[in-house]
């Protein structure tokens, strides 16, 4: 009983002493559930949207940056 | 009485310690847009003083109706140990994950270990004599039930908390995600419905056993020499010895009470408490409690496999005479005596009975 | 590669509640929910008044994600943070330590009792499928994944609510203080959102950021 308990207290003090980094989802992801969630560019891109080869980070990345410029207060709508 | 009244003292400074140190006062936020009119004259584009009253963490206007949605960012405040302000949310995540999660945890192990080796070194406390088999009236039904009502949502509250404050480094990597965020969300609706009920019986109890738990003459000998228990030699006392009324008064009056109070300020976030109020409220909640869980696993191995029969007493209501006469004395004469300071149950219980 | 940061230009911001709307309505949003607010400074004061519309920031270092004690918050790769409404239990511990009060919940019970935390997606959804029905009724749309932009940012009609990529925004916003004769040059929200920069990386601020 009390080993057990000595056991699970000490488990408890290893864990205790720390703060799980954070990661991005690209890093961390086999096994656990909480962090898998699809990237954005691994979607099919709308039929009459704006225009990314799908999984193609690099791609996506592009035209949302191009996109963002629209904020630009030189550019008043997105070309 | 002196040690009783030095340990209260530490304790209250303890809790004085934990708060944090608010933002330095700052001037009113009229005086603050009057000097920020004055200084879009003089320099266009500088917002300072608009920027100074942000930083405040004072609530402006806004549309939006809710807890402190005036406030942009919480203001600048500092828990103990910590050099520089922060916002106030970003100290009170480095003061409940830093020293409350580190030293609590410590803390839990710590007493963990002493009560172990003291079990493996010296063994439970046995009766030197032989049972007389005729007992005496210890606990009447009321106290028990209010011990025990105690006892359990205390230790369901215990569970279901250090499963909030450690449960994500011990429990998560083994139960994973979806059984780990069950059993918390289960933890924290029994924490939230029995707390209720530990306060009430907390109440009662202190009020049933506040008079045995008195001090009186012998309990300074009794806590200077209390150790020399753990080598058989029993020292004179009352109904309670003073180790029992240490536990009692820094246990279970103090941090319990510090417990439930601190823990209502959480239980109920509908009357708009500040985000301030409940960060000071929660780490003072969790420093308190990992302290009166301290002292409970002392009471709890005491009360089950430490001491021969003390188990027997609160399950039962009743005590041996060779258990009351080696453990309590005094009381035991009182008893015997049907003299003064004999609880009710006591007297009734003088005639001899039969245990079953 | 891409970090999504929000920004709010002070000198800019005319309190039309624009972002706020079409948060609530892009999102459809819970009842008694505001993912975004405006706050006006010094309401009413001629010379003295600003906004700033406020939201998750999507911190580097996030403190909601640090105190959850069921770690259900997770940061996409680029740099938003989003949770799963199934792992939360209501604690409020989120709501606790993030800055800029972006955590809410909807009263699920008696005596204040809070129900699963919601807060700014960045418009990215959340774990479930992407753009799925799931995914919408708990999170939201998820633009992020139709090559889109935050809705309050894309829409806010004098530009001062800008979002996406760090570095843009931060090119975006150099240019315009240097226009306006490097005045309201304050980045608000970067220093507790973002702190200092990686080594060898743009910097997090643009110039005159701080706070
Ligand atoms: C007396 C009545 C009590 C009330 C009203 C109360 C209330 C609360 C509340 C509202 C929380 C916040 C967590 C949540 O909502 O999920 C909390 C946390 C906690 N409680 Fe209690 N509680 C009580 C008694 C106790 C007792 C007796 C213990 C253990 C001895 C305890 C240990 C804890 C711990 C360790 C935490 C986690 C603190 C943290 O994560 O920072 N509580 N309590
Ligand atoms: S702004 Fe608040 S909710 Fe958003 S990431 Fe930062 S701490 Fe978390
Ligand atoms: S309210 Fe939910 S998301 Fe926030 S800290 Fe608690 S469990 Fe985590």
């Amino acid at each position: 009983m009390i080993r057990c308990s000595l056991l699970a207290a000490s488990v408890l003090c290893i864990g205790g002493c720390m703060e799980v980094e954070q990661v991005s989802n690209a890093q961390k992801q086999a096994g656990q559930t909480v962090r898998r969630d699809t990237n954005p560019w691994s979607n099919e891109p709308l039929a009459n949207g704006p225009k990314w080869s799908k999984g193609d980070r690099t791609s996506w990345e592009e035209q949302i940056k191009k996109r963002q410029l629209a904020q630009h207060e030189h550019r008043r709508i997105y070309e | 009485m002196h040690t009783l009244s030095r340990m209260t003292g530490w304790l209250v400074l303890t809790f004085a310690f934990a708060l944090p140190v608010g933002a330095q006062q700052t001037p009113a936020q009229k005086d603050l847009a009057k000097d920020q009119q004055q200084r879009t004259v003089n320099q266009p584009g500088n917002n300072s003083e608009v920027w100074r009253d942000v930083r405040s963490g004072q609530p402006n206007n806004t549309t939006v109706p809710g807890r402190e949605t005036g406030v942009l960012v919480q203001a600048q405040a500092r828990f103990p140990g910590q050099e520089n302000m922060t916002t106030a949310g970003e100290a009170w995540r480095k003061f409940r994950n830093g020293p409350v999660t580190f030293y609590g945890g410590w803390l839990v192990i710590l007493m963990c270990a002493i009560i172990g080796a003291i079990y493996y070194t010296r063994g439970p406390i046995k009766l030197h004599d032989k049972p007389t088999g005729r007992v005496i009236d210890r606990f009447s039904l009321a106290e028990r039930w209010a011990h025990w009502v105690m006892g359990i949502s205390f230790c369901v509250l215990s569970v279901s908390g250090l499963i909030i404050l450690f449960g994500k480094h011990v429990l998560l990597p083994v139960l994973g995600y979806t059984l780990f965020a069950w059993l918390t969300a289960l933890g924290k609706n029994l924490h939230n419905f029995v707390a209720p009920l530990f306060i009430v019986s907390l109440l009662v109890f202190i009020v049933m056993y506040l008079k045995d738990n008195l001090p009186e003459k012998g309990d300074a000998t009794w806590l200077a020499n209390g150790w020399k228990f753990f080598y058989g030699v029993h020292l004179s006392s009352g109904r309670f010895n003073a180790g029992e009324k240490v536990w009692f008064w820094v246990g279970v009056v103090v941090l319990c009470l510090i417990v439930s109070v601190s823990g209502l300020i959480l239980l109920f976030p509908n009357f708009d408490q500040l985000r301030s109020t409940m960060q000071q409220a929660s780490v003072v909640h969790a420093i308190a409690a990992i302290l009166v869980i301290g002292f409970a696993i002392g009471h709890i191995y005491m009360g089950t496999i430490g001491v021969e029969g003390a188990y027997g007493n609160m399950r039962d209501g009743v005590t041996d005479e060779t258990w009351a006469k080696e453990h309590h004395d005094m009381w035991y004469d009182d008893v015997k005596s049907g003299g003064a300071g004999v609880t009710t149950a006591a007297k009734s219980g003088a005639a001899p009975q039969t245990l079953h | 590669m891409a970090r999504m940061k929000f920004l709010c230009d002070a000198e800019r911001c005319i309190e039309c509640n624009g972002c706020v709307t079409a948060c609530k309505n892009e999102n459809e949003v819970p009842w008694g929910v505001n993912r975004r607010r405006v706050v006006t400074i010094n309401d009413g004061v001629i010379g003295a008044e600003k906004s700033i519309s406020v939201a998750c920031m999507h911190c580097s270092d996030a403190p909601c994600m640090a105190v959850c004690p069921v770690d259900c918050f997770y940061k996409t790769a680029d740099g938003v943070v989003l949770h799963d409404k199934d792992l939360c239990i209501g604690c409020g511990y989120c709501f606790y330590a993030c800055p800029f009060g972006a955590p809410q919940f909807p009263q699920a019970g008696a005596f204040g009792l809070r129900g699963k935390m919601d807060k700014c997606t960045f418009c990215a959804g959340g774990p479930e499928e992407d753009k799925s029905e799931a995914e919408f009724k708990k999170y939201g749309r998820n633009r992020l994944a139709e090559g889109k932009l935050p809705a309050c940012a894309e829409m806010c009609s004098t530009k001062a609510l800008l979002g996406g990529d760090g570095d843009v925004i931060a090119d975006i916003y150099r240019e315009r203080v240097a226009r306006r004769g490097s005045k309201g040059a304050e980045a608000w929200g970067w220093g507790s959102a973002y702190g200092q920069p990686p080594k060898g990386a743009a910097p997090a601020a643009p110039a005159g950021g701080k706070s």
